[in-house]
């Protein structure tokens, strides 16, 4: 436990040093909101968590790309694979939540049209799944700009792609489109929440399991060394 | 013993610790020749001579320096590895004995960091296995540094790796590094702002932190000054006084006679 | 060992730039000057490692060379540093020997 707590503060130690980063997290959501804010409010709640998840994604893929080097010694130095990825998912959650505490207040104090347990759901769903989606890039595409390009794309079709078809059902953040109907539209039923649930926590299942995939696979011990 | 059995032994140990015989073995006959008198009565055992010899040309390491204590730490056996069609490793063995220092040598391309990430286990080979005792020390030729992380958060972080609290880590890794001619008060720069040297004796002193028995080193001295350049090399004799098994990849073949052995690559390629 | 061994391992050095200090020489010809030197009889396994080590400090300078049609041997000569090691040595020398007689006769 305390090898895990190490790598995720220094993990954050890393995060809260790139400074472009931590501006693109801070700013790019806000943007995506007020892009929306004028002429479609509740389009706005769906902005700022693409934009978040976006961000959080993008920030993932960093922090992933750059533990690659790191990562073999410190597996030679007695860390446990899952102690490393577990780490590093912990700070990126921790950032991930440091960072809609004030977008959440934001909403709350700017839209009253809203439900707003929802939303912080869609907010703390969005944290959840888009740390591991951003590190199982990472592993996936070694260079930062195919994953960043990845990451670009899935937003994109994000936001233009009809959310009732079943494409759209396989993209990461679908689920926050449906609990964001119930959110915004006061006659929408409780079953966009349930539907919106089950996607978010099996998409999250995923990206978590391929992150240990990975990171187990990348870092095994090879069984050709024996050591007494 | 002869005093030619006596000239041949002490010759193949000097070769052994590559020093040239030919101008010490002459001189040691010719005193024979003068003084006629037994070789183990005027200079002693032909392999204690010798080491005394070459520590003697080589200086510092005088009172420091032991024989391997004859406990292999690193075995690597007929290791095979091939890229695509070109075979990289033929069939090469290393091993390595607490208290020795083995360079591994040749030509770029010889797969001698393949060799290295194979006995540290990153690397697959095609055939034949390693063999460690003990814990492993890994100095890569790059990246084995965290751009955005000081170096005290480096000892910590590898340190708690190895079971060490904070202090102990950070204690231990700044004494490391002292030994080393570091810049001062680098430890609160993150790595990314440390000269190409300084990251690499960072890579150096944390492949040696937490106390492991056998040292993989992969041309770790890259970036030095000459005087750092030196003090790596009191390092390694430390490591090896201490009864550590070392292993350094080098280019440099003006410092073969700073190893115990060595192990030279680019003659099996070429075969 | 016994004591005079010990004693000369401190000074074996300086007694070999002495002994140079007489004359360039090689090996073998200077152990024969320490012994006759009442150094008593140095094995060639205690002098060609300090020689080695004078010649890498660049206290003493070495070149082969044949001898009278014998074979070559290599002769070793003081260098300009080496011979001001041995002044200084020697002063210092003087010093402690004078410092130890004083110190062990009884009063």
């Amino acid at each position: 436990m305390s090898r895990t707590l190490t790598v995720a503060e220094m993990a954050l130690r890393e995060i809260s040093r790139r400074r472009g980063v931590l501006i693109l997290l801070a700013l790019l959501p806000l943007a995506f909101y007020y892009s929306r804010r004028g002429e479609a409010y509740w389009q706005s709640v769906r902005f700022v968590s693409l934009g978040i998840g976006w961000t959080l994604s993008t920030a993932a893929l960093f922090a992933g790309s750059a533990a690659r080097a790191v990562e073999p010694r410190l597996r030679l130095s007695g860390y446990a694979t899952h102690q490393l990825y577990l780490g590093r998912l912990a700070a990126l959650w921790a950032v991930g939540l440091a960072l809609i505490v004030p977008y959440f207040l934001l909403i709350l104090i700017d839209l009253d049209q809203v439900r707003h347990g929802p939303v912080a759901l869609i907010l703390l769903l969005t944290v959840a799944v888009a740390a591991p989606f951003g590190l199982a890039l990472s592993a996936l595409l070694p260079r930062e700009l195919e994953g960043m390009l990845v990451l670009l794309t899935v937003v994109a079709m994000q936001m233009m792609l009809d959310p009732d078809k079943a494409v759209a059902h396989a993209l990461p953040f679908w689920f926050s489109r449906e609990i964001g109907v119930y959110a915004i539209e006061h006659d929408a039923g409780s079953g966009h929440v349930v539907r919106g649930l089950v996607h978010a926590l099996i998409t999250l299942a995923l990206f978590l399991v391929l992150v240990a995939v990975t990171s187990a696979v990348r870092l095994r011990r090879r069984p050709h060394v024996s050591m007494a | 013993m002869t005093v030619d059995d006596w000239l041949a032994a002490f010759a193949a140990e000097l070769r052994r610790r590559r020093v040239e015989p030919a101008a010490l073995v002459a001189e040691a006959a010719g005193h024979l020749r003068d003084s006629g008198r037994p070789p183990l009565q005027v200079f002693g055992p032909p392999t204690a001579y010798a080491v005394s010899l070459v520590d003697s040309l080589r200086g510092a390491t005088t009172e420091l320096r032991r024989p391997p204590s004859g406990e292999p730490r690193l075995a690597a056996v007929k290791i095979v590895k091939r890229y695509g069609r070109s075979t990289i490793l033929d069939g090469v063995d290393l091993t390595v004995h607490a208290g020795e220092v083995v360079a591994v040598i040749g030509a770029n391309g010889s797969g001698k960091s393949t060799l290295l990430r194979i006995c540290a286990g990153l690397l697959a080979p095609d055939e034949g296995h390693v063999r460690i005792r003990g814990t492993l020390g890994y100095c890569p030729q790059d990246g084995g540094t965290a751009d955005y992380l000081t170096p005290d958060e480096h000892y910590v972080l590898i340190g708690a790796g190895r079971g060490e609290s904070r202090g102990a880590a950070r204690a231990e890794g700044r004494a490391a590094a002292a030994t080393l001619d570091w810049p001062r008060s680098s430890e609160t720069v993150t790595a990314r702002h440390l000269s190409g040297g300084t990251r690499q004796k960072l890579n150096l002193v944390l492949a040696g932190l937490g106390d492991p028995g056998v040292l993989l080193l992969d041309e770790p001295y890259q970036g030095f000054d000459n005087g750092s350049y030196l003090d790596f090399w009191q390092q390694v004799w430390r490591w090896r006084d201490t009864g550590k098994a070392v292993v350094v990849v080098t280019h440099r073949l003006g410092e073969l006679d700073r190893a115990d052995a060595v192990l030279d690559l680019t003659s099996r390629s070429a075969r | 060992m016994d004591r005079r061994t010990q004693w000369l391992r401190g000074v074996l050095d300086l007694c070999v730039l002495g002994a140079l200090g007489r004359g360039e020489s090689y090996g073998y010809e200077i152990a024969q000057r320490l012994e006759a030197g009442g150094l008593g009889s140095i094995a060639g396994g205690t002098l060609y490692p300090a020689l080695l080590r004078l010649e890498r400090l660049g206290l003493v300078v070495a070149d082969w060379r044949a001898g009278d049609g014998g074979p070559a041997r290599k002769y070793y000569r003081l260098s300009p540093d080496g011979a001001a090691a041995l002044r200084s040595a020697s002063a210092d020398w003087a010093v402690f020997v004078d410092n130890v007689t004083a110190m062990m006769e009884v009063p």
